[in-house]
């Protein structure tokens, strides 16, 4: 598997680290336990189209948001996540 | 009370041992050179402020920050792209340090000073390429990978940064490569392993190539 960083070109997967699930949104300071509860742990096990943070700790340490099938392995976008190149984020 | 004399060394002091290693009985394929001594001050943007960076680095540098994995070469230092929104400045001779940088880019950038954390070792000769093709998985064919190109990679799991440089005066290719102080010796063996088979000339040099 390779991934085209959007700062870097196209990489090979050992420069990239997984985090996990981009999708989960971190809830406002007042939320229930059960809320925190599902943002802390609860994860969909996708087949299919999913979001994911990646990190390309080997290149240049920039955090990634990448849509991948899980069924084929087929990477359809690759963008800096937010906050990360500012610059570029959006151009 | 003792005194002390703090001596700064390079970080392959003990592993570089100058001349010849592997292969013998050719002319020396690879030949990798040290170069000790260097300022390498790290530039990195505040969040939104790399245009602020980019004009604060024309002005001081004349010669345009690198924004994509570039290395520039300006009169008196090289720009060396390591990242979304930073880059390196590698000199020689004290003309960029720290606090003179940290005065000319205080407004938009964090800076912090590498000059003793990293290695730098220049990779030349006939056989560079092929040497380096056991290591990198980048391509470094002269058609897409020119003077002046950079990259942030990892070699050995270890992360370095590399580009080329100015062609020595026989023509050869020169790859740069700036590796984290602690792993330098342990890249330098890895770079030597592979580079035995075609006979190695080994150097260091108080100058950029």
């Amino acid at each position: 598997m390779r991934i085209v960083c959007p700062f870097c070109g196209e990489r090979e997967l050992g420069e990239f680290t997984y985090l996990g699930d981009a999708k989960p949104v971190r809830p406002a300071a007042g939320a229930s336990e059960d809320e925190v509860f599902d943002y802390v742990y609860l994860r969909d096990n996708v087949a299919g189209e999913t979001s994911e943070h990646w990190y390309h700790g080997g290149g240049c340490r920039a955090w990634l948001k990448i849509a991948r099938n899980t069924l084929t392995h087929e990477i359809s976008s690759v963008e800096p996540a937010a906050g990360v190149g500012a610059a570029k984020v959006g151009a | 009370m003792a005194e002390f004399s703090w001596v700064s060394r390079s970080p392959l002091q003990h592993a570089l041992v100058a001349g010849a290693y592997g292969a013998r009985d050719v002319e020396p394929g690879v030949s990798l050179t040290e170069v000790r001594n260097f300022e390498l001050i790290q530039i990195m943007a505040r969040r939104g402020r790399w245009a602020d960076l980019a004009s604060a680095a024309k002005t001081r540098f004349g010669v345009a920050a690198p924004d994509v994995p570039k290395a520039i070469q300006s009169p008196d230092a090289a720009l060396i792209w390591s990242g979304p929104d930073q880059f390196l400045v590698l000199s020689k001779g004290g003309k960029h340090t720290f606090a003179p940088l940290s005065q000319a880019f205080s407004q938009s950038a964090s800076l912090s000073d590498q000059s003793h954390a990293r290695a730098l070792i220049g990779v030349s000769g006939a056989k560079a390429r092929t040497m380096l093709a056991k290591l990198s998985s980048i391509d470094l064919h002269p058609t897409v990978f020119p003077i002046g190109a950079a990259a942030a990679t990892s070699i050995d799991h270890t992360s370095v940064n590399l580009w080329r440089g100015n062609d020595r005066p026989d023509g050869q290719a020169v790859f740069n490569l700036l590796v984290f102080a602690t792993f330098a010796e342990s890249l330098w063996h890895t770079i030597l392993d592979a580079a035995a088979e075609y006979g190695v000339s080994i150097a260091y040099a108080e100058e950029l190539a």
